[in-house]
């Protein structure tokens, strides 16, 4: 219970520091996205089987807040999920690799939802320019955010899982 | 059989339908109430951020702005020297323009509006969406659609709103259509938002002569802005060959980047078309 609490308090801690702070950190027109960041090194590090209802709960509460349709952030959000019990089996002794690989991925998988969401909603915009002024700088950005949330949620979940412990 | 209602799925079923139960109460409205209570100190502690973040960029930031500002300072010199000549045009035309002001009964086109001032709290999380946050909602009388300006000019309009707070769709989103009339010229067209934040003219007829500088304001067309906000100014125009209409780039009047606080117009009726258009 403990262990949910604080993540879901992480979890709002990131939103608030992500709408009051971090979305005006704008190279051209590309912004870091510190929930995903959170959740994809939440995922990564967390223990527990049923942390995917967590992780849809967080898709649902980012999905009514922003103005995406609530989808985007679901589907990504549990995409991330999924790949990350992949990834923690195969990739286990190089964790940082891991994030580095989830983050561009799921960056990539955020950005193309988001631009397909537009195209649905038949909102005029151009390819090209939507992937040299957004796509390549959040992918920059957030992949240097990366390195230092991936080691508070390392702390994090030393914290809250003691060497050996399996929930 | 007896594996489908085992013990783990049956638990997965419930879950699943405590969820959806969740999800349903939610958008029919029901939790209204308690999203109401435990959102309240959410925003204030949002503000408290955005506050103490916007301090922070102010310190750091203005130093580096001295230079900015002194050139600032002396093309706004060039420009009041400008206009004192401009006044002295002007005032020989008053007694003239008294009349025409009568005639037009300008008063009745430009309602005293009512306003509610707010302060920007967050932006949004998705870089392709031109949306602000604001501390001001319902309980302060803000309803969906209501303009948003500054003092300088038109900023958005209410795009969804709870107890306490409220989102605003900037002018510059790439979904945003503001019907505008250049005012020197007098025609009318559109400006529109880009996933970039820029901002575009449309629609103006390709017989009009429209000037580089020329004042946009908003037509009040469609009902969904009231007559008359500034909005900015025409920064380039392109006509294309066997193109229908201009287009060109604007210079929006209001700094969107460092936007801190707005205005709400809260005694203006904004008219939903959207059922009319095919």
């Amino acid at each position: 219970m403990l262990i949910y609490l604080v993540y879901g308090m992480s979890f709002v801690l990131a939103m608030m520091l992500q709408y009051g702070v971090f979305s005006r950190w704008m190279i051209l027109s590309g912004s870091p996205d510190l929930v995903l960041l959170l959740i994809i090194a939440l995922c990564l590090h967390q223990k527990h089987k049923r942390f995917w209802i967590l992780i849809l709960i967080m898709g649902g509460v980012v999905g009514l807040v922003s103005a995406l349709p609530y989808f985007v952030p679901m589907l990504v959000y549990m995409a991330v999920y999924l790949v990350s019990l992949t990834l923690k089996q195969r990739v286990w002794q190089t964790p940082l690799l891991g994030m580095f690989l989830l983050t561009f991925s799921a960056t990539i998988l955020e950005h193309l939802l988001s631009i397909a969401t537009l195209f649905v909603l038949r909102i005029p915009f151009v390819f090209s320019e939507a992937l040299v002024n957004v796509v390549l700088p959040a992918v920059f950005l957030n992949m240097f955010l990366a390195i230092p949330v991936h080691a508070m949620v390392r702390e994090l979940s030393m914290w809250l899982y003691p060497q050996g412990a399996q929930v | 059989m007896r594996n489908l209602f085992s013990a783990k799925n049956l638990r997965n079923l419930i879950l699943i339908i405590v969820i959806v139960g969740v999800l349903v109460l939610a958008i029919s409205g029901y939790l209204t109430p308690i999203f109401s209570v435990s959102v309240s100190p959410l925003i204030s502690a949002q503000s408290w951020i955005s506050e103490r973040y916007l301090a922070f960029s102010d310190f750091f930031g203005s130093p580096r702005d001295m230079a900015t500002l002194r050139e600032e300072n002396m093309v706004l010199r060039n420009e009041v020297a400008q206009l004192q000549s401009e006044i002295i045009a002007l005032q020989e035309n008053l007694a003239q323009a008294e009349i025409l002001y009568t005639l037009l009964d300008f008063a009745r086109n430009n309602p005293d509006h009512q306003y509610v001032a707010a302060t920007v709290i967050g932006r949004e999380i998705s870089p392709y969406l031109q949306y602000i946050v604001i501390d001001k909602g319902s309980n302060d009388g803000i309803r969906f659609g209501m303009p948003v300006v500054t003092q300088q000019g038109l900023v958005g309009r209410i795009d969804a709103v709870i107890s306490d707070a409220a989102r605003i769709q900037l002018i510059t989103d790439a979904g945003s259509v503001v019907n505008v009339r250049l005012k020197n010229a007098n025609v009318e067209g559109q400006v529109r938002g880009s996933i970039t934040g820029e901002v575009s003219l449309d629609m103006v007829p390709i017989d009009s002569k429209v000037d580089i500088g020329e004042v946009i304001l908003t037509s009040g067309l469609g009902g969904t802005y009231p007559p008359n906000i500034f909005v900015g100014q025409v920064l380039s125009l392109q006509s294309r060959q066997n193109a229908l209409f201009q287009t060109g780039s604007v210079q929006a009047i209001v700094d969107f980047s460092t936007l801190g606080a707005v205005l709400v117009i809260t005694n203006f009726d904004a008219v939903d078309i959207s059922p009319l258009v095919p």
